[in-house]
């Protein structure tokens, strides 16, 4: 069970990652607050940092399953970056419980009319 | 003559739209139906939002309601403007001239799935993604696939003649309507195919209508219905990115992955260095990567197991094969997700001093062959270079190249500059020198012998009065097509320089 504490919501002081770019979470980029004077921001809280975060994963595994079955991957980690600044996908916050998408098994469909369909 | 230029739109014209439509819900003349459906995402003057308002919205349900109002704009010469979406990145559904704002998002329905014939039949009103989440259970899609995929109608597509990321392997928009039931400037409403069937792909009876009546941008009819391709649904989707040194060595590549012959092949796209630094200031995938990445290289493939598989084998060899680098299955899968629907990016870009300020988003969507990628590079940036130097309120975004030919990656491209435009600041000296910047741009598509626009439609100033000079000598013809389909120039009149086609003397 976890329990709300409201100074744990509080997010932790920025890390600077480039000259333009910061970073209080794990692989979670913020513009440079120095650079947001012209565009007003509001507080976030940690949860709803990583709410929205995982909103994007779900978004991503959505349409991966929305337009095929399955998604073939070459196998490989990144040419580029060292490894400590990949992201691997178990590093990814939050519950990921399964698909939304209708149809998928263990979602219930709503009630529609289902158009007419020649087989 | 007598044309449609300006609105006569009055109290008894509202009453008359009324009596068809039977249902004041779905007749609103009120301003905030109004102010809502004035602009689309593409680049507007904002401070003269009024100008570009229609008169008076109505929401039909049926071909036949349709077919009476624009019965009734063409007898009393009001301008007629469909919309379904509203997302398209031109202006093919503003309202340049008032009128009547026909918005076809209720003519959603599905009316018939086909599996057997492999055909869905559907209002223009509906969604890709609605429409194949239905299509899924049935274990077939529609392989519509643009930018916009969450929030465009198929409507719209038709209209634009629209492009898909996939179009490589599945083909875009045209390819995928097979036919489609067309309401007239005059009213009539007429089916248009292959010949006179409904659900055939290929005829060579009469003309090919259908390639007319899908790209026009709403100034030749309304799409009432459109019976559309069903592709088998993909097994596997396969991505990979891979990142260069330089952008000639990731030009070279795009040309190898789309010569390899891989029938799988749905798309390959090239970010050039511009589009690379712009990624750096806010996208997860790209803020950490080494100085050293200076372009990258996408490639996607859609198929069954049997042959995606073999295949991506193939891919990371070309990929690799003039010393591209694998970002990695993270990046390639996830990156290649988030393109299904760019329009859930929140668009900022930076002031002169570096300031992160909101900004709308222009793109440039021109058809260019291969071999000139490189010039157009260096001379579009030049000019956005200029014009953010002198007037502050534009940013470069970078440039994106996409195979753009329809089950043909190999020769031509769908060329994007994305440039941020700081709405806030728009004025009349802003919005001139902005058409200015985008004139500039399409100019040097032309002189290296490219299409303006490749999808989004020849509909903004900047673009719309370089129609007659692309087109050259087949736009006596075109003038000649539009001024016999719509005599009265009500069809969405301003866009692409078809008003010539009512100017005295403006049909030989």
């Amino acid at each position: 069970m976890s329990v709300f504490r409201l100074g744990d919501q509080v997010p932790p002081d920025p890390k600077r990652i480039t000259d333009a770019v910061v970073m209080r979470f794990d692989h979670v980029y913020e513009v440079d607050p120095a650079l947001m004077e012209l565009t007003g921001q509001q507080d976030v809280p940690a949860w709803d940092t990583k709410r929205i975060v995982d909103s994007r994963w779900d978004h991503l595994d959505w349409m991966h399953d929305h337009f095929a079955d399955e998604v073939l991957l070459a196998g490989e980690g990144s040419e580029t970056m060292p490894e400590e600044d990949a992201m691997p996908s178990e590093e990814r916050s939050g519950v990921r419980e399964g698909p939304s998408d209708p149809g998928m098994p263990g979602v219930e469909e709503p009630a529609v009319d289902r158009p007419d369909v020649r087989e | 003559m007598s044309v449609a230029f300006k609105s006569g739109i009055d109290d008894a014209v509202v009453e008359e739209l009324r009596a068809i439509i039977g249902d004041d819900g779905r007749v609103l003349p009120n301003m905030s139906s109004r102010v809502n459906r004035t602009r689309v995402p593409a680049p507007f003057p904002v401070h003269r939002w009024g100008e570009y308002m229609p008169d008076v919205v109505i929401l039909p349900r049926t071909a036949e309601e349709v077919s009476e109002v624009v019965g009734l704009a063409n007898r009393l010469r009001i301008p007629v403007v469909p919309r379904a979406g509203g997302t398209g990145l031109s202006d093919g559904a503003v309202a340049l001239r008032g009128g009547i704002l026909v918005d076809v998002k209720l003519m959603n329905l599905i009316h018939e799935i086909d599996l057997v014939d492999r055909t869905v039949t559907v209002g223009p009103g509906i969604n890709m993604l609605k429409l194949n989440e239905e299509l899924k259970r049935h274990g077939v899609f529609y392989p519509d696939d643009p930018a916009s995929y969450p929030c465009s109608l198929v409507g719209g597509r038709i209209g634009t003649g629209g492009w898909s990321l996939i179009g490589g392997r599945f083909g875009h928009t045209r390819e995928n309507v097979v036919s489609l039931q067309v309401v007239l400037p005059t009213g009539e409403i007429v089916r248009i195919g292959e010949g006179g069937g409904r659900k055939l792909r290929k005829s060579s009876t009469g003309f090919n209508l259908k390639q007319l009546f899908t790209g026009h941008q709403g100034t030749l009819g309304i799409c009432t219905e459109a019976t559309l391709e069903l592709a088998p649904r993909p097994e596997v989707e396969f991505a990979a990115f891979f990142a260069f040194e330089d952008y000639r060595t990731a030009w070279e590549t795009t040309g190898d992955l789309t010569r390899s012959g891989l029938a799988t092949l749905a798309g390959v796209v090239l970010f050039d260095e511009w589009k690379i630094a712009y990624l750096r200031r806010d996208d997860e995938a790209y803020i950490p990567q080494p100085a050293s990445v200076k372009a990258v290289v996408a490639v996607a493939m859609y198929g069954t197991r049997a042959e995606v598989e073999p295949a991506s084998k193939v891919v990371m060899k070309l990929g690799r094969g003039r010393g591209g680098r694998y970002l990695g299955d993270e990046i390639s899968a996830g990156d290649w997700a988030s393109r299904h629907d760019r329009y859930a990016t929140p668009l900022h870009g930076r002031s002169k001093d570096g300031q992160a300020v909101m900004m709308s988003w222009h793109c440039e969507d021109a058809a260019l062959n291969y071999s000139v990628l490189p010039q157009v590079r260096e001379e579009w940036h030049a000019i956005v270079a200029g014009f953010r130097e002198e007037y502050g309120i534009f940013d470069d975004w970078g440039m994106f190249a996409y195979t753009n030919g329809p089950y043909k990656p190999w020769g031509d491209y769908l060329v994007e500059i994305d440039v941020g435009i700081w709405e806030q600041r728009l004025n009349d000296e802003n919005w001139d020198a902005w058409v200015r910047c985008k004139r500039d741009i399409s100019l040097v598509t032309l002189k290296y012998g490219g299409s303006i626009t490749a999808c989004h439609g020849a509909t903004r100033e900047g673009d719309a009065e370089l129609v007659p000079a692309e087109m050259g000598s087949s736009w006596e013809v075109v003038k000649r097509i539009k001024r016999a389909l719509d005599p009265n120039n009500i069809m969405n009149p301003g866009k692409q320089s078809l008003d010539q086609a009512y100017e005295d003397g403006g049909v030989a």
